[in-house]
């Protein structure tokens, strides 16, 4: 589903933060990205969201190469990735409900179908008090989780999200881990870049390191794999 | 019938809060606000107003060219000189003989529709402002003029006609007023031009200005237009959002210009009136020509969009 052959980055003259990257990642797989700061781990997820091009090498995306796309294919390719950026990113003219919306406006959905779906999934993440609040007017937590849902609305084939439960209790942060894992289980390719080796040690998944711009792969901690066989969370 | 009253406005806030209140003009980038705004109406308002001035004086000369060539286009001047090759002066009872005689042959005709011989007075009046109005009368040699007028569309040999007036009169002249309406063909054909430049300079401005416009609204939310773009919305979806709001802003700068544009000619047609200047005698804009005038903030308006979204998709192109 996801090949990456060779693949290398670098920003402008300046050296590669990612080297010769090859890994592939099966439809319906969930991986951890670890790795210590400045490993690139935003630059390999800025890859795989399609926010940047490769200096090098193959990517392959939903069965289609990426450098043989035209504009409006990226484009359609970008709406089957939904991504939880570090920062959030949200946009802070619109309330959280039309933030929630807005990629599913993007796609053109029926607004029906929006109305429904955006309540439904507020409801599910506990803001459904806090619809027409503007995100400058929320906590972190509750703005991070308005970053998760306008990630998940769509139901993405791939997710991606950079530190999702940096700024969340540990209650919200496995209840949000639970949520991805349910998405995984629906078919949902994700990948979670995290620093919290709590998370990653509980829930039995792959890791891909990420070490001073070149990555590997690890099995999962028999621990993890044992708490996941066990469903313990 | 008060909490209904407040029900209604809680769900039209609601809804705009939403976004969702088949927001006509919901976008998806902050474009709404700001002083860019007021500044780009503001500046279409203006280039209307330039645009009508500019459109209404070129109907005015165009006009005045057609009504000059009308005029013109049947009529022919003969001219009997007061002075014979030598430069002395003629008798005026000589001049006024060959003048009848050319009249005659010219009458006689069956092209004519009339032929005047132009009284002495008129002359003098006519020449009084190049020789004062205190000239002494018999120091001057006064030509007689006949005015004629041929049926509408003949096409007299005027060659012919001036040789059969060379008989009786052999220093006669034959104006057809051909290097006149020429020159005044050249005259205005330059302030046409004009007119055409100053809508050439309102384009180019109105497009520099909306492109600087659009630029500067992209480059402060530079954030949110990334943001749309890695959440997969197209280049046209986002260029669509920048035209749409140009558009709505420029129409709305092209009212108030048309608004300011019609005054301003009120006032123009007013002032030229007191003046006295009757070029055009009796010049009124015609039904076309109004609606014309009225409608010039739409294609302002639609080159405002277009560049909008030309600057848009380039400003994209550099997006991944």
């Amino acid at each position: 589903m996801i090949r990456y052959e060779h693949v290398g980055l670098r920003y402008g003259i300046g050296p590669e933060v990612l080297e010769d990257i090859n890994f592939q990642l099966d439809p319906g797989s969930f991986h951890f990205l670890s790795g210590p700061s400045g490993a690139g781990k935003t630059s390999l997820l800025s890859l795989m969201y399609l926010g940047r091009m490769p200096t090098r090498g193959l990517i392959q995306m939903f069965g289609q190469n990426i450098g043989e796309l035209g504009r409006d294919q990226l484009a359609a390719m970008r709406q089957r990735v939904g991504v939880v950026f570090q920062d959030f990113r949200l946009l802070n003219h619109m309330s959280a409900f039309d933030n929630v919306a807005l990629p599913l406006r993007i796609q053109g959905r029926p607004e029906k179908e929006i109305q429904n779906n955006v309540a439904e999934l507020l409801d599910w993440v506990g803001l459904g008090d806090q619809k027409y609040a503007l995100p400058n007017t929320m906590s972190g937590g509750q703005q991070q989780r308005v970053a998760i849902a306008r990630a998940v609305i769509t139901r993405p084939r791939l997710l991606l999200a950079d530190e999702p439960t940096g700024n969340l209790d540990d209650e919200i942060g496995f209840r949000l881990m639970a949520l991805f894992d349910q998405l995984n289980k629906m078919g949902t390719t994700v990948v979670i870049a995290t620093h919290n080796q709590a998370i990653i040690d509980k829930f039995g998944h792959k890791r891909m390191i990420l070490e001073k711009g070149r990555l590997h792969i690890e099995e999962p901690t028999k621990h993890g794999l044992r708490k996941r066989l066990e469903g313990i969370y | 019938m008060q909490p209904l009253i407040r029900k209604f406005r809680n769900t039209l806030s609601r809804d705009r809060a939403l976004g969702v209140a088949k927001g006509k003009r919901r976008y998806d980038l902050p474009l709404t606000g700001g002083s860019s705004n007021s500044l780009l109406r503001l500046l279409i308002g203006l280039m209307s107003i330039l645009g009508m001035l500019a459109l209404a004086a070129s109907f005015a000369l165009s006009a005045m060219t057609t009504r000059w060539e009308q005029g013109l286009a049947d009529k022919i001047t003969i001219e009997i000189p007061a002075s014979d090759s030598a430069g002395e002066m003629i008798a005026a009872s000589s001049v006024q003989g060959m003048t009848d005689d050319a009249a005659k042959i010219v009458g006689a005709r069956g092209d004519v529709l009339e032929a005047e011989i132009m009284e002495e007075s008129h002359v003098l009046e006519l020449l009084s402002p190049w020789l004062g109005e205190d000239m002494v009368m018999d120091s001057i040699p006064i030509p007689g003029i006949i005015s004629v007028t041929f049926e509408k569309d003949t096409r007299p040999d005027i060659k012919a006609l001036e040789a059969e007036i060379k008989e009786v009169a052999p220093r006669a002249r034959i104006d057809t007023h051909e290097n006149w309406l020429s020159e005044v063909a050249r005259f205005t054909g330059a302030l046409q031009f004009a007119a055409i430049l100053l809508g050439i300079i309102i384009s180019v401005t109105t497009l520099v200005a909306v492109a600087g416009g659009v630029r500067s609204k992209l480059s402060e939310n530079k954030e949110e237009l990334e943001l749309l773009h890695l959440m997969g919305a197209s280049d046209s979806y986002i260029a669509k959002q920048l035209q749409r709001h140009t558009l709505i802003l420029s129409l709305q700068g092209g009212a108030i210009g048309v608004i300011g544009g019609a005054v301003l000619l009120f006032i123009i047609g007013m002032v030229a009136g007191n003046m006295g200047v009757n070029l055009v005698p009796d010049f009124k804009l015609g039904g076309k020509q109004r609606l014309m005038l009225v409608l010039l903030p739409l294609p302002i308006a639609a080159l405002a969009m277009l560049t909008a979204r030309f600057t848009v998709m380039r400003v994209l192109t550099k997006m991944p």
